[in-house]
């Protein structure tokens, strides 16, 4: 009977952390753009992400027209089929892992370096990626920040010729921060 | 003649200007003047996008970003803020997993001072992107509207 009593109480423990997942919806994804011609900024405030720490599983979508630029005329150009097709491709994935999520202690004010593994799927193509992931726990709350280049080429998204072309690097530097909460 | 060609090409230089200047000050959409395309509970806009995503892609949104403005009624879930700093108001049912996550601007941030979560609202803002429920990833993702502002 207390064998019985035991194994159903780590079965619920084990149920409990394997539920384990930390999340947010407002995570905070920036591009940027530098040409000689002009340099390109835009915030997206919409991002929603998933880390399980058990298994270092990372997750995040990126919702595309949620993306603000300050000229309303770039904007579109970045929305429209010449370029991200977001009517298309509205959302933006990536799913990976933390290859070294055993190197992290969630539950201990620190700054960690992440190994990321795993797949990003812009305008429709999907590539392997590897990034570095910093997660920082402070009193109990999660963050992850990240930096990453994106050729754009790699994604599809090729401009010729034109104002664009000279205009709009063919590399962007991708910033991430993801306020994660239990 | 010489004096006519000078004055057509000046003409010409001028309107080109001022179409380039246009283009390049050109504002952003007015999305509160803007008339809404439905009037809709958060429900059953959630349940679209969850039943045929190709067809409400398609419906909602536009090829150059301007997707459709929209008046949703529902429960508030909750009130956050986003790291912008922009109040987030999520509409949706205590049955359902997802709702329509409803973000307002600097300017009408105030407004979310006067509702709480369990009240009834109504709000009008641009939608960006639709529900979507993922297994694989165990992902849930709400209906997500922007340039929001509550509806007396």
């Amino acid at each position: 009977m207390k064998n019985l009593f035991l194994l159903l109480l780590s079965i619920v423990s084990l149920t409990a952390f394997s539920q384990d997942k930390l999340s947010t919806t407002s995570g905070h994804i920036k591009f940027f753009s530098s040409t000689p011609a002009e340099d390109i900024e835009a915030n997206n405030y919409k991002v929603t992400s998933i880390l399980k720490p058990t298994e270092g599983t990372l997750v995040f979508s990126v919702p595309m027209q949620s993306f603000e630029f300050e000229k309303a005329l770039m904007q579109k150009h970045y929305n429209s089929k010449k370029f991200l097709d977001t009517k298309q491709f509205p959302k933006s994935k990536f799913k990976g892992t933390i290859t070294n999520v055993s190197d992290i202690d969630f539950a201990t004010d620190g700054s960690y370096e992440a190994n990321v593994t795993g797949t990003l799927t812009i305008h429709g193509v999907a590539k392997e990626v590897t990034e570095k992931l910093n997660v920082t726990v402070k009193d109990g709350a999660v963050t992850g920040m990240t930096t990453f280049d994106v050729v754009l080429a790699d994604y599809g998204v090729v401009f010729t010729s034109g104002k664009p072309s000279t205009n709009i690097s063919k590399t962007v530097i991708i910033t991430a921060h993801l306020n994660f909460s239990k | 003649m010489k004096s006519k060609i000078f004055k057509l090409i000046v003409v010409i230089a001028v309107i080109g200007i001022a179409y380039a200047a246009y283009m390049w000050f050109m504002p952003h959409r007015n999305i509160q003047s803007t008339k809404a395309f439905a009037t809709m509970e958060s429900t059953a806009l959630v349940n679209e996008f969850l039943e045929d995503k190709a067809k409400a892609n398609d419906l909602y949104l536009d090829s150059e970003g301007e997707s459709k403005v929209l008046i949703i009624s529902g429960k508030v879930a909750s009130i956050s803020k986003d790291q912008l700093g922009q109040q987030v108001v999520l509409l949706k049912d205590d049955s359902e997993k997802m709702g329509v996550s409803c973000t307002f601007t600097l300017d009408s941030n105030t407004q979310v001072d006067k509702i709480k979560v369990g009240d009834s609202v109504k709000i009008k803002g641009v939608i960006r992107s639709g529900a979507e429920y993922d297994e694989d990833l165990d992902l849930s993702e709400n209906v997500i509207v922007e340039k929001a502002a509550i509806v007396e």
